[in-house]
Formats: C-alpha cells, sequence, structure tokens
C-alpha cells in the first residue's frame, strides 16, 4: 500500500506541477483575478452595498445563494450526525435531576489539571465577548459570522471537555434547540422572501439610498443568524457525537 | 408572464432546503408529521418544477440572477433543457418519500425519523441547485449538499458494516469533490470569474494552457468518480446494497447521475475553447463498454437481490457515459434520455426490492424464491422494472439503449456496438435468474410462503412507477424530442 | 517568487496536498485518514487564498486610511465557504467513525480487513 501510494502520490505531484506552470504569477495586479469581477466589486462595493468588508459584500450581498447554501451544508452535518446510531440522545436535564446530572458532570469530564480548568471558566466569558466583537466589527474589521461562530462553537466544546456534556448543553436551551439549529438556513430563506419581496431578485437587496437602513439592518440580521445558528451547530456536533465505551 | 420562470427558479432549490431545516421543528410534537411535511414539500417542489417546465416548453431557456447582479458578478442559474430533468426528479423523490414511512417504522427508532426526513430533503435540494447552477463555486457547495447527505443516509440504519461502506464512499466522495475545488480554483486563477459560460468564453479567448487541460482533467475525474464509473465504481455496490431500499433508491436512481450532468458542465466548458475532446471520448468510450460489460457480469453472480441492482448500476452508468462518449447526435441523445429513464427504471426496482425484503425478511434470490404467488403485485412491478432495463420494447429503457446502438454505428465506432448488444445479453440473463427464482419456484423460506403484499403507502408508489415505465416506453419519442434541440446545440457548440 | 519558471507558492501548496493524500492512502488509521484528508483541503484553500493576491496589497476592507491595491476578496468568500464545507464533512466522518469502533472495535483499516 505504501509504495502503491508513493507512486500515486508522485504522478498526482507531477501533474499538477505540470498544470500549475501553465498559470499566470500571482500577486501580479494584471492578471484575470484582479481586473475582472475582483475589480468591479473593489471599486464599486462599498457603494453597492454599504459594507467597507468587501469580503463580506461578495458572501451576502453578491453571492448570497453560496453562503445561504453554506449554512445548509453545516445543517446538513448536523442532521447527518443526529440521523446516525452513534449520536447519543441526551435527555433534558431536569431540575431534580440536577444531583445525578452533577455527578454525571464529571463522570463525563475530561480529567485536567485545575489550571486548566481554571483558565477554561475564567476565559470562557472573555471568548464570548471577542466572538460578540467580532461580529459586531466585522463589516470593518476582518471578522463576521462564521468565524464569531467559530469561536463560540470552540467555547462551549472547550465547557464541554472540561466539565462534562451535560453541563455545557446545557448552555443551549433545550426547548429551542430545534429552532437555533436551523436558524441558518431559515433566516436566510425569510431574508430572501424579503428580499424578493423589495427587488423581485431572491436574495436582492433595496439598492436605493432611502433603504440604506433596511439594508444594513437585512445584512446584520444575516450575520447573527449565521453566528448563533453555526455555534449551536458546532456545539451540537460535538455533544451528539457518541462517548468512547 | 415572461418572468415567472426567472423569478421562480431560485425557489426550485432553496424551498426544500428550507423545508429540511423545518422537519426537525415540526417532528418535536410527533415524529410522523416528518413524514407527511416531507411529502407536502416534494410536492411542492415538484409542482413549482412542472411550472418552469412549462415556462421552458413556451419561451425557451431562461436564467434567473441571484439578487439582481447579472452574471458573472452574481450567481446565475439557468433552466434549459438539459435542466429540466429536474422535475422528474423531484417527482420520483415523491414516490419514495411515503413508501419511506411505513419502512422507517420497521428500521428506524423514532428518533432519527426527522433527521432521515430532513436528510432526503436536504439531497433532494441539493440534487436541484447542481442541476440548474450556472455558478462554478455554487456547483461546488451545491454537490457537497448531496455528497453529504448521501453519506449518511447510507449509514443511517445500519450499524458498523454500513458505516464502513459510508465512510468508503466519503474518503473517495471527498476526494473527488477536492478535485472539483481545485479545478475551480485554477479556472478562476486563469479566468478571474465563477460563471460557467463566461468562464468557457474567457478560457477559448486566452491563450491554450496546461492549466485549463488540468482543471478540465479534474474535474472530468471527480464527476467519474461520483458517476462510479469503472474502475472508479468500487464504493458502490456496497453503499447502495446496504443502504436502506428507498435510500439505494434515490442514491442509484438520482444521486449517481451527479456525475453525468458533471460531465455534461465539463463538455460546456470545454465547448469553444479549442481544447480537443478527443482523448476525453475516447476515455469514456473504452471505460463505458468495460462498464456496461463488467458490470452486468458481476450482477450474475450476485445473490443478493439489492447488490445485483448496485451492479445494474454501474452497468447503466457504462452505458451513458459510452453514449457521451461516441458524441453522435443519436448516442447523445439516448445517453441523457437514458439519464431519466434508468433513474425511474432503478427506482422501481428499489422500491420493489424494498417492498419485497420489507414484508419477508430476506434479500436473497435464493431465500426468496416463489415470493410471487404471495406478493403478486410487487413481483410483477420488479418483471417490468426488469424488462425495461433489459431494454426489451415496449418499456422505457428500450428507446435509449436503441439510439446508442444507433449512435455507435452512426460514429462509425460499431465495435462498441457490440458491447451493447453483450451488455444486454448478460443483463438478461440475470434478470432471467431472478424472475425464474420469483415466479418459477416454490418457496423455500416459511416467511415467503406466508407472506402477504405490501402495505398501501408502500405498494401504490411501486406500482405507479412501474405503470410509468410501460408508459413511457410507449411514449418514448415524447423526452426524445424534448432532448434534441438541447443535444444539438451542445454538439454545434463543440464544433460536430 | 518563481524559481525555474515554477510559481514556489503554488508548488508548496501541491506538495501539501500531495502530502495529505499520501496520508489519507497509505495510513491505516482511520482518524489519521481523515487528517490526511483535512491536510489536502487545507491545501486547496492555501492555493486558492494564494491566487487572489496582488503584489503590496493589504486585505480588501475600505476604511480610512486604506488604499488599493487590495487583494481579491472573491477568494476569500470562497475559501470561507469551503472551511465550513470541510468541518461538515469531517463531522459526518467522525461521527461515522465513531460508529466503526462502537461495532468492530477497531479503527484500522488492516484490522477491519480481516474481518468477517
Amino acid at each position: 500500500m505504501r509504495v502503491f501510494a508513493l507512486a500515486l502520490v508522485l504522478v498526482v505531484a507531477a501533474t499538477m506541477v505540470i498544470g500549475i506552470a501553465g498559470l499566470p504569477p500571482h500577486g501580479d495586479p494584471d492578471g484575470p483575478v484582479h481586473t475582472h469581477v475582483g475589480a468591479r466589486y473593489l471599486e464599486q462595493g462599498v457603494a453597492e452595498t454599504g459594507l467597507r468588508n468587501l469580503v463580506t459584500a461578495v458572501l451576502l450581498v453578491y453571492r448570497g445563494f453560496d453562503t445561504f447554501l453554506e449554512v445548509v451544508v453545516i445543517f446538513t452535518a448536523l442532521v447527518a450526525v443526529l440521523a446516525l446510531p452513534s449520536a447519543t440522545r441526551q435527555p433534558p436535564p431536569s431540575r431534580d435531576e440536577s444531583a445525578a446530572a452533577s455527578r454525571r458532570d464529571t463522570d463525563d469530564a475530561v480529567p485536567v489539571s485545575p489550571v486548566v480548568f481554571l483558565v477554561v471558566r475564567l476565559l470562557a466569558p472573555f471568548i464570548a465577548v471577542f466572538a460578540l466583537a467580532s461580529l459586531y466589527r466585522g463589516h470593518v474589521t476582518p471578522g463576521g459570522g462564521f468565524q464569531s461562530a467559530a469561536i463560540i462553537g470552540a467555547m462551549m466544546i472547550a465547557l464541554g471537555l472540561v466539565f462534562g456534556r451535560e453541563h455545557a448543553a446545557r448552555l443551549v436551551p433545550h426547548g429551542a434547540k430545534a429552532w437555533l439549529q436551523a436558524l441558518g438556513p431559515l433566516v436566510f430563506a425569510v431574508v430572501a422572501l424579503v428580499g424578493w419581496r423589495l427587488t423581485g431578485a431572491f436574495l436582492g437587496f433595496p439598492a436605493d439610498e432611502a433603504a440604506h437602513a433596511l439594508r444594513e439592518a437585512l445584512v446584520v440580521i444575516l450575520e447573527v443568524a449565521i453566528a448563533v445558528g453555526g455555534a449551536v451547530i458546532l456545539a451540537q456536533l460535538f455533544m451528539a457525537l457518541d462517548a468512547p465505551s | 408572464m415572461t418572468t415567472l420562470g426567472p423569478t421562480l427558479l431560485p425557489w426550485l432549490v432553496a424551498l426544500p432546503l428550507a423545508g429540511a431545516a423545518l422537519v426537525p421543528i415540526v417532528a418535536r410534537r410527533d415524529a410522523r408529521w416528518a413524514g407527511g411535511f416531507t411529502l407536502v414539500v416534494a410536492l411542492v417542489t415538484t409542482s413549482l418544477a412542472s411550472v418552469l417546465v412549462a415556462q421552458l416548453a413556451s419561451q425557451g431557456p431562461f436564467s434567473a440572477d441571484l439578487g439582481g447582479w447579472a452574471a458573472p458578478y452574481g450567481i446565475e442559474l439557468h433552466f434549459d433543457r438539459f435542466a429540466a430533468w429536474t422535475m422528474p426528479l423531484a417527482a420520483l423523490f415523491a414516490f419514495v418519500i411515503p413508501f419511506s414511512w411505513r419502512y422507517l417504522d420497521a428500521t428506524l427508532p423514532r428518533e432519527r425519523w426527522a433527521p432521515f426526513y430532513a436528510l432526503m430533503l436536504l439531497n433532494l435540494g441539493g440534487l436541484l441547485g447542481f442541476s440548474v447552477t450556472g455558478d462554478l463555486f455554487n456547483l461546488f457547495v451545491t454537490m457537497e449538499v448531496v455528497s453529504l447527505s448521501s453519506y449518511a443516509l447510507v449509514a443511517v440504519a445500519g450499524r458498523g458494516v454500513a458505516a464502513w461502506a459510508a465512510l468508503k464512499y466519503l474518503l473517495l466522495g471527498a476526494v473527488s469533490s477536492l478535485l472539483v475545488l481545485f479545478a475551480v480554483g485554477l479556472l478562476f486563477a486563469l479566468t478571474g470569474s465563477l460563471n460557467l459560460a463566461d468562464v468557457s468564453v474567457r478560457l477559448a479567448a486566452a491563450e491554450p494552457s496546461g492549466a485549463a487541460l488540468l482543471a478540465l482533467a479534474s474535474l472530468a475525474v471527480a464527476f467519474l468518480v461520483k458517476a462510479a464509473l469503472f474502475p472508479l465504481h468500487v464504493w458502490l455496490p456496497d453503499a447502495h446494497a446496504i443502504a436502506p431500499s428507498p435510500v439505494s433508491a434515490v442514491l442509484s436512481g438520482l444521486v449517481v447521475k451527479v456525475g453525468i450532468v458533471g460531465l455534461l458542465r465539463v463538455l460546456q466548458l470545454a465547448a469553444g475553447t479549442g481544447i480537443s475532446l478527443e482523448p476525453l471520448n475516447t476515455v469514456l468510450m473504452v471505460l463505458g463498454a468495460t462498464a456496461i460489460v463488467m458490470g452486468a457480469f458481476l450482477a450474475i453472480f450476485q445473490d443478493d437481490i439489492k447488490l445485483m441492482l448496485a451492479y445494474s448500476t454501474i452497468s447503466n452508468i457504462g452505458y451513458i457515459v459510452l453514449g457521451i462518449g461516441l458524441a453522435s447526435p443519436f448516442a447523445l441523445i439516448g445517453a441523457f434520455v437514458h439519464v431519466f429513464n434508468h433513474g425511474l427504471i432503478k427506482v422501481t426496482l428499489f422500491l420493489a426490492a424494498g417492498a419485497i425484503i420489507h414484508q419477508t425478511g430476506y434479500r436473497t434470490l435464493s431465500d426468496l424464491r416463489g415470493v410471487a404467488r404471495r406478493m403478486p403485485q410487487t413481483a410483477a412491478a420488479m418483471a417490468i422494472g426488469a424488462v425495461s432495463i433489459v431494454g426489451l420494447p415496449p418499456t422505457a429503457g428500450f428507446v435509449c439503449k436503441w439510439y446508442i446502438a444507433l449512435g455507435a454505428f452512426e460514429a462509425d465506432q460499431g465495435g462498441y456496438g457490440f458491447a451493447l448488444v453483450f451488455g444486454a445479453l448478460f443483463i438478461f440473463v440475470y434478470y432471467v435468474r431472478m424472475l425464474d427464482a420469483f415466479f418459477f419456484r416454490s418457496p423455500v423460506r416459511p416467511e415467503v410462503a406466508d407472506a402477504v403484499e405490501a402495505p398501501w403507502s408502500m405498494r401504490a408508489p411501486v406500482l405507479v412507477l412501474a405503470a410509468a415505465c410501460l408508459v413511457l416506453g410507449v411514449l418514448g419519442g415524447i423526452p426524445i424530442g424534448f432532448v434534441e434541440p438541447a443535444v444539438v446545440d451542445l454538439l454545434a457548440a463543440l464544433g460536430r | 517568487m518563481t524559481l525555474v519558471g515554477l510559481d514556489l507558492d503554488y508548488v508548496a501548496c501541491v506538495v501539501l496536498f500531495c502530502v495529505g493524500l499520501y496520508m489519507l492512502v497509505a495510513k491505516s488509521n482511520l482518524i489519521k485518514k481523515v487528517l490526511g484528508l483535512n491536510v489536502m483541503e487545507t491545501a486547496v484553500f492555501a492555493f486558492i487564498v494564494t491566487s487572489g493576491m496582488i503584489d503590496g496589497g493589504q486585505e480588501p476592507i475600505v476604511v480610512a486610511g486604506s488604499a488599493p491595491p487590495y487583494t481579491s476578496p472573491i477568494p476569500h468568500a470562497m475559501v470561507l465557504t469551503g472551511i465550513v464545507v470541510a468541518v461538515s464533512v469531517t463531522a459526518v466522518a467522525l461521527a461515522l467513525i465513531a460508529q466503526i469502533h462502537a461495532h468492530y472495535g477497531t479503527i484500522e483499516v488492516d484490522e477491519l480487513k480481516e474481518l468477517p
């Protein structure tokens, strides 16, 4: 198998290098990447979309359909994991079970040193604030919905590792779980509908100056939906995977 | 009214996807509602697709610019004659869903019904999106929606064995998806655009480069993996046989066609660029012919009916790919009509097999002897499906295989015509085996001897689909006539 | 930078891709295979982002004090979506591996092939 792998890798490498040689050198300002569609986005992006972070402009305004599909993909991953028998079914933690739950917490948690325990507890709120800041500032600095989702999701997973699955699972209110998971695709569909009614185009954004505030509001709504939905899905993916026997 | 098509087109994709997001919410009160809700969404989607096809028939192909941004500055969806297969695609899903209701009762614990139905809708939405998109990156993402839902659907009802088959499918599928992404990156670096038509025009205008060739080759290889063309078919038999029967129907009948539609996009990309497709065509012809014969030959030795049907899919993909490689009008028409016909026939066969397995608990020909006496309607449906796939008139399979054979002679490649004949002979042998076992032997298993027909929610879709196989055989000229102008245009663009 | 006419940054991506491909094919442990897949995905993302770079450029965020040339925003959007897709594939793969482990007790392909 090793020999086959090596041979395959060498063939693939050679083929790709030969193909790559035919590409225009990257970094050239006159290359096709910078003079065609990208140039239009850079020149008119701020005026047309009202967003200063042009990556967000591309993600949400110019190519919003791709981002809709992207939230659908991560939702698919969650549904896939929930559909498989390896997913554990966590019963909702009830009040009288809290004593038993706290016992189970420490059984389920990864044994870590007190230093790690303390640091995770201390840092978690700051991490959450950082994620919120990233979301809030995402239209003028690098940041945005997905980045926040990843940070909050990671925070929840770290808490789950250190405190035990059930304790961390309480961060996501059980009754709202199904709605929160679906938040990404559903909010996108609703915003698409709103855009359809206002501009006649699916996921269209009103273009005139007067609707500037509405446009910003729609963008913020989408970003928040991506962040919250994504974070809940990432945390759920972790919670749902089977514990090793 | 002229903007009805473009206005509705994005919703064809968005509706099943949003519906999938709602399924877990709908199922919170009662898991059984998930199945009904899914059927409603599938039916609405089918109606939407029908409206779009009607628009296409009366006003010609149309495009939708999403967000109002004209291509290539935005994502463009395109509805042409090839995209019209979205209507039968959605309709077939609508048949599979009610079949799943009772099937899941027996195979899946209640808390996993909602994710199952959500995955089915996601699969449908992804397939629809893949079929109508005119944007390269969109192609990649929709393909991933289809692939991810497929991987999970294979493993949903089984234990470790199903998970292992699904993981093999996943690893090979993820590599092929990566090849698509790499190709999209190459094409973007070459042309600065992600719109299929725009990229094609720009490639044609630029000097020929190795990078463009590498991109097209990567796409071709990736889609041939998805289509399970020999020798990249190894993931298919286990995955399709182990999956629950409604899933096998969708995978073999519909998902595997992603590779074919993808191959069509590669052809459309290459059109006008001056890059010669002869090497690709030769490869397709050789591998297609091999797949026809090999798939059919291996099917003969299978005792498990679902494995037999899976190898039959490999063989039929060979037919379609051979038709594309021949690149003559008859062959291409036959190939693209077979995309739909095979989908219909395979769904019929897998659902009928699923009904039999559900009622008797057995999957092998030796165990299922004599089942036709106890389940005559389902067995008759299976017989119709078998005759259709062998390609005898007046069934759906006949027209397309006939056209591909004519295409072989039209393209002076008569040798391949013989591959078709051999393939048909082998197919004939294994389906005769199956029909003999079902109809002309006495039952050996008590469960088979005492079996009863499947409940109506499972039986009705099977019977209606079997009838459709016959109807489409008689009315075979209609899809042929529908596809023909698109094929002529494609060939003209390819310079033939 | 270029060397013998080859764009070295692109070549680095190819090398990374091949390292990942080797891991995917040659390693017997299923988790290592998934890691190899992730390395391959990272390589393709690096390739795409590299193609959007521009000499002397900065990030495509138009605020006071920023000036062209900007790197192209399209590859960044592509890779953001690509990362989410990669995470999704990894999640499903891990769930399947968990299922395999629960059933077979092993996640080594060598051992899985021995089993009936």
